[in-house]
């Protein structure tokens, strides 16, 4: 049986490690202030037959390598080649939080996004609607609550969905255990792309084309990402190619 | 004028950022953009930090932070 590697991301204080230890049932330092996880740390759990590991990464607001929370994350995302990526966005703070999603939905791996603590996003008086939010990222989107255990099955099914390239799956709680019974879009619309607009296109897809044409490159790297990442001159991404 | 010019209790929208390198960055990934509102909520005691609202959360920053990004009052 294969195993199958999950990275846990998020912005700080999005409930990592609280949807973390809710997966695993783990016990481990989940605290109410951000910035706890520094290193990653991973746990396992079984559902229909595979076992699933989870890493937990450090919480960072983006995927720069201006620090060490953020180098980590990146470096792990990049070379360790997860199968998927479960991106946890705190649900009250979803504007902000979706600046982090953005930048993991570049990268290429495919996504599952917990909308965690949605009752304090419901109790803001926010409604988020999962249906769309699903289709526009073209991702699994499941509403959670990690501090009540709320959604954790569900996750588990939308991770699964996600490994074995099925449909998205749309919200939370369409009990969707068989797929093809959801309305759930296929994946041949294309992944998520960010339209940089007329400015930064023009210099985005030749430089996209240019590299996706190497062949050392393509097969390490996925070709959009560093386009934009050498585009904002970030050094580690520069070096990346610069060894190669 | 600057972020760091607006008293609490004001309102004011980002015209631009003009930090470089890790916090321009850190202020940007937050969402510190041209065109955000940004209201001072209040200062601490000893003056730094500043306590900001904008898209809907709280983050305090430096004066001398604050003191990049340019903004506009409403």
């Amino acid at each position: 049986m294969k195993e199958i590697i999950v990275a846990v991301a998020g912005q700080p204080n999005s409930g990592k490690s609280t949807i973390f230890n809710m997966l695993t049932g783990a016990r481990q330092h989940a605290a109410n202030y951000p910035g706890v996880t520094v290193e990653k740390r991973t746990g396992k759990y079984s559902y229909k037959g595979n076992t699933v590991t989870l890493v937990d990464l450090p919480g960072t607001y983006s995927l720069t390598s201006y620090s060490q929370e953020e180098r980590i994350a990146r470096d792990f995302l990049l070379h360790e080649k997860p199968a998927v990526v479960l991106d946890i966005v705190d649900a009250a703070n979803l504007e902000r939080n979706l600046y982090l999603t953005f930048q993991l939905a570049e990268m290429g791996t495919p996504l599952v996004i917990a909308l965690n603590m949605m009752d304090v996003a419901e109790n803001r008086g926010l409604k988020i609607d999962t249906f769309k939010l699903s289709e526009l990222l073209r991702a699994n989107v499941v509403a959670t609550v990690g501090k009540k255990d709320k959604g954790g099955k569900e996750l588990k099914e939308a991770i699964l969905n996600t490994y074995k390239g099925g449909h998205f799956r749309m919200g939370y709680g369409d009990a969707c255990e068989s797929c093809g019974a959801c309305p759930g879009i296929s994946r041949e619309k294309g992944q998520f792309r960010v339209d940089y607009g007329e400015k930064l296109e023009p210099i985005l897809r030749p430089l996209e084309k240019m590299l996706s044409e190497d062949p050392k490159i393509s097969a390490r790297y996925p070709a959009r990402w560093l386009a934009v990442k050498l585009v904002e001159n970030d050094s580690e991404a520069r070096k990346l190619i610069e060894v190669l | 004028m600057t972020l760091d010019e607006i008293k609490p209790g004001q309102e004011c929208r980002i015209v631009d950022v003009n930090l470089d390198g890790a916090t321009g960055q850190r202020l940007m990934d937050m969402g510190f953009m041209p065109g955000t509102k940004v209201k001072i909520i209040r200062n601490a005691p000893l003056v730094d930090p500043v306590d900001l609202l904008l898209r809907g959360y709280h983050v305090s920053i430096r004066h001398h932070e604050a003191k990049g990004v340019e903004v506009e009052q409403l």
